[in-house]
């Protein structure tokens, strides 16, 4: 649905955007990562085509992004803004007229939309009188109003509640369901492991990390089990060294070591194991390990920086 | 780069509705004009009241004549005064509509200064005037007066009428006498017209003749900046608000703009329609009366100036718009083109009297003046503007509309995403250069 070709984008003669090659399904849910000035808003300005790349495209449906692409697009940045004095329907119906549909059916539509955020009776309210919350919700009727094939949600989480939160949660399995491409950039990762099938992590103008969540944190996982048992662990074959953390115990592997071959260990050692689980570093901790570690920037402008050879090539 | 009509169409509806229905908005389009009939109606009518309370206060003026040539003078002054005197609208009004005021002064003579001092002020008379002994020879006079009014001095012209009479009253006949004191009361006055004609100088008619292109010109101005400011504080407030991120990845930035141009243009347009019809209707049938008339040629050159005026004004503004961060900053930037919008009615005096200097035609090539300087060179009295000076000002207003709109353009589309720091001039000259 979108692909993203090797897209470069230079201010005052620095890559705020470096060579950066993805591509997105359809119906997928992407998050798109980094830590702040990573270069993400300026990657998601040149998909919408508010700004142009200095080198490389943007394709939308296998067709370079113009106005007609951007119609199909739909923006919920960070930034949130309303016309204030606006009332709540005529917001939401302005950016249905002005995705091309008809000021009555826009109307129509911007009515069902407040019905499905549960704000129908302040339809014919000013938005300044809704909470930030609430505005929030407006702001999201307003992205999806045109029915886009590709919605970009920029924090959509901030500042909502547990009940708004899973409210929108359900609104993006419900377009997705319908097809719609689903680009969400955001610094809460659990909300990434729970929704994204897979994600890009930008640092400092470069990708850094490419592929499925799964294996974003399988790759990054150090290589330990984690085991609950009420038994004692001392010396395991393949086991590197036994941390016992809260009732947890993390094996750590050595490195020919297989989980299967360590659970074998146990249980021929006669552990009685209670649960058993491949100890996976949490993404928010990848994130920060990544981040910190400057992984993936040493490359330059020669391509994109990705940890593992065939997802670059499958990416590109 | 492609353009949707019909997104600009959307933005265009939505920027004049919301302008349009806003309190501020309507309070400009009845509050204006009101406010100008109010003070046009004070100065009026106060000047009326000064001049008659002036002639009501002048009772009684004592005379000490040392000379004698007032021996044989009148003993009372009457003095009418007809409402046309003091309302240029009045002539064509017909006769009987206004009542006219008449006003008696008696004479008081006194053989001395002294007692006449003292009558003054004890208040039995207005004013006493002291004709020195050699007056035929010197001309002095003195007057004294308990205070003098700063508007009127239509008591003045009152003592003046009955000195000038007075001298003659006796020597020659009543009629004579009576000429000699208002001997240009009936004067006509001829002046080379622009055909090369003498034709009569109406001052009413002249002033009218001035006064609405002179109002259509100050409209025009008003309608440019009204247009330009709504525009102003449409961009700063969005950008405040920050909605436009979410609003270019639907519309571009330059449909955006477009839309903004022509929906606030249009409110700005409707005000000036409106502030026309009224003073139509209100001074309409008064003119018609003073055979005003309004050459359509001049509608159209004035139509021409306004398209390419706004345009150009319009487009700054948007450009001052996008690289501010809020409205107070906006209209410090502002501030500036509205001076200059305006800066030949300040030299009124200059482009009026001297319509064909260089100065002036300097004005109207100008194109931040041109508007305005060229609508009062081509209503200045007999004054008759080259074509070429005409076609040259608008081809030059309609260039630099054109560069401002392009310039504008490319920074309102990198400007509006920059938040925080305003840009220097080399920065918001590399965006207008940039592609």
């Amino acid at each position: 649905m979108l692909e993203v070709r090797e897209v470069l984008k230079r201010y005052d003669g620095r890559a705020v955007v470096n060579k950066v090659t993805f591509e997105v399904g359809r119906g997928e849910i992407f998050a798109l990562l980094g830590p702040n000035g990573a270069g993400k808003t300026t990657l998601i300005r040149m998909i919408t085509d508010i700004l142009k790349p200095d080198e490389g495209s943007i394709l939308l449906g296998g067709r370079p992004v113009t106005a007609r692409e951007r119609n199909e697009i739909a923006y919920l940045p960070e930034e949130r803004g309303l016309y204030r004095r606006s009332k709540t329907i005529e917001m939401i119906a302005y950016y249905g007229e002005l995705k091309g549909l008809a000021p009555k059916v826009a109307k129509e539509k911007a009515l069902a939309l407040l019905d499905r955020v549960e704000l129908q009776d302040w339809a014919l309210k000013p938005v300044q009188s809704l909470s930030k919350g609430m505005q929030q919700k407006v702001q999201l009727c307003t992205a999806l109003i045109g029915e886009p094939k590709l919605l970009i949600l920029d924090e959509p989480f901030t500042g909502l509640d547990p009940i708004n939160t899973q409210m929108f949660e359900d609104i993006l399995a419900e377009r997705r369901n319908a097809g719609t491409t689903v680009l969400l950039s955001t610094h809460q990762m659990n909300k990434v492991e729970q929704l994204c099938d897979r994600a890009l992590m930008m640092n400092r103008g470069h990708m850094v990390l490419y592929g499925t969540v799964r294996d974003i944190r399988k790759r990054h996982s150090d290589h330990a089990v984690m085991v609950r048992t009420a038994s004692k662990i001392e010396r395991v074959e393949g086991v590197r060294s036994v941390d016992v953390t809260n009732g947890e115990t993390k094996l750590t592997l050595e490195g020919a070591a297989t989980p299967q071959s360590v659970l074998r260990s146990l249980l021929d050692r006669g552990v009685v194991v209670e649960s058993f689980a491949v100890a996976n570093l949490p993404l928010e901790d990848i994130f920060v390990k990544v981040v910190r570690e400057g992984l993936g920037l040493d490359q330059g402008e020669s391509g994109p920086l990705v940890e593992e050879p065939e997802m670059s090539g499958a990416a590109r | 780069m492609s353009i949707s009509w019909g997104r600009i169409g959307t933005v265009a509806r939505r920027e004049f509705l919301t302008t349009v229905r806003r309190k501020a908005f309507i309070f400009t389009l009845i509050g204006t004009p009101a406010y100008f009939a109010f003070v046009m109606w004070v100065s009026t009518v106060g000047e009326m009241g000064e001049r008659s309370k002036v002639l009501e206060e002048l009772s009684t003026v004592g005379v000490v004549d040392s000379s004698g040539l007032f021996a044989s003078a009148q003993h009372e002054i009457r003095t009418e005064v007809s409402p046309d005197q003091g309302n240029m609208f009045a002539r064509k009004v017909p006769e009987g509509a206004m009542p006219v005021q008449s006003f008696t002064t008696k004479i008081r003579f006194f053989p001395d200064q002294a007692s006449a001092e003292s009558t003054l002020r004890a208040r039995e008379i207005s004013q006493m005037v002291v004709v020195s002994e050699d007056y035929l020879q010197s001309g002095r006079l003195r007057r004294y007066a308990r205070t003098s009014s700063l508007f009127s001095s239509a008591d003045r012209r009152t003592v003046a009428s009955w000195l000038a009479s007075g001298l003659v009253r006796g020597r020659v006949d009543s009629l004579l006498a009576a000429r000699v004191a208002r001997p240009s009361d009936r004067e006509q006055l001829f002046t080379l017209d622009k055909q090369g004609n003498f034709e009569l100088k109406d001052d009413r008619r002249e002033l009218l003749d001035f006064m609405l292109p002179f109002t259509f010109a100050m409209l025009l101005g008003v309608s440019i900046v009204l247009g330009g400011q709504y525009l102003l504080q449409g961009v700063a407030e969005e950008k405040e608000s920050r909605i436009l991120e979410s609003l270019l990845c639907t519309v571009s930035a330059e449909e955006l703009m477009a839309g903004k141009l022509f929906g606030l243009g249009s409110a700005g347009l409707l005000v000036v329609g409106i502030w026309s019809a009224i003073g139509a209707v209100v001074l309409g049938p008064v003119m018609m009366l003073a055979g005003v008339h309004l050459p359509a040629g001049l509608l159209l050159i004035a139509l021409a100036y306004f398209l390419l005026g706004y345009l150009f004004y319009g487009s700054l503004m948007t450009g001052i718009g996008a690289i501010t961060n809020n409205m107070r900053e906006a209209q410090q930037f502002a501030v500036w083109f509205t001076f200059l919008n305006f800066a030949p009615f300040i030299m009124i005096t200059f482009l009026l009297g001297r319509p064909g200097a260089p100065a002036a035609v300097a004005l109207s090539m100008f194109p931040p003046t041109a508007a305005g300087a060229m609508m009062l060179r081509l209503t200045a009295p007999n004054s008759v503007v080259p074509f070429w000076q005409l076609g040259g000002s608008l081809v030059l207003l309609a260039a630099a509309a054109w560069l401002a709109l392009m310039g504008s353009a490319r920074i309102f589309r990198i400007g509006l995403l920059m938040y925080g720091k305003t840009p220097t001039l080399p920065e918001i000259v590399r965006w207008a250069r940039q592609r």
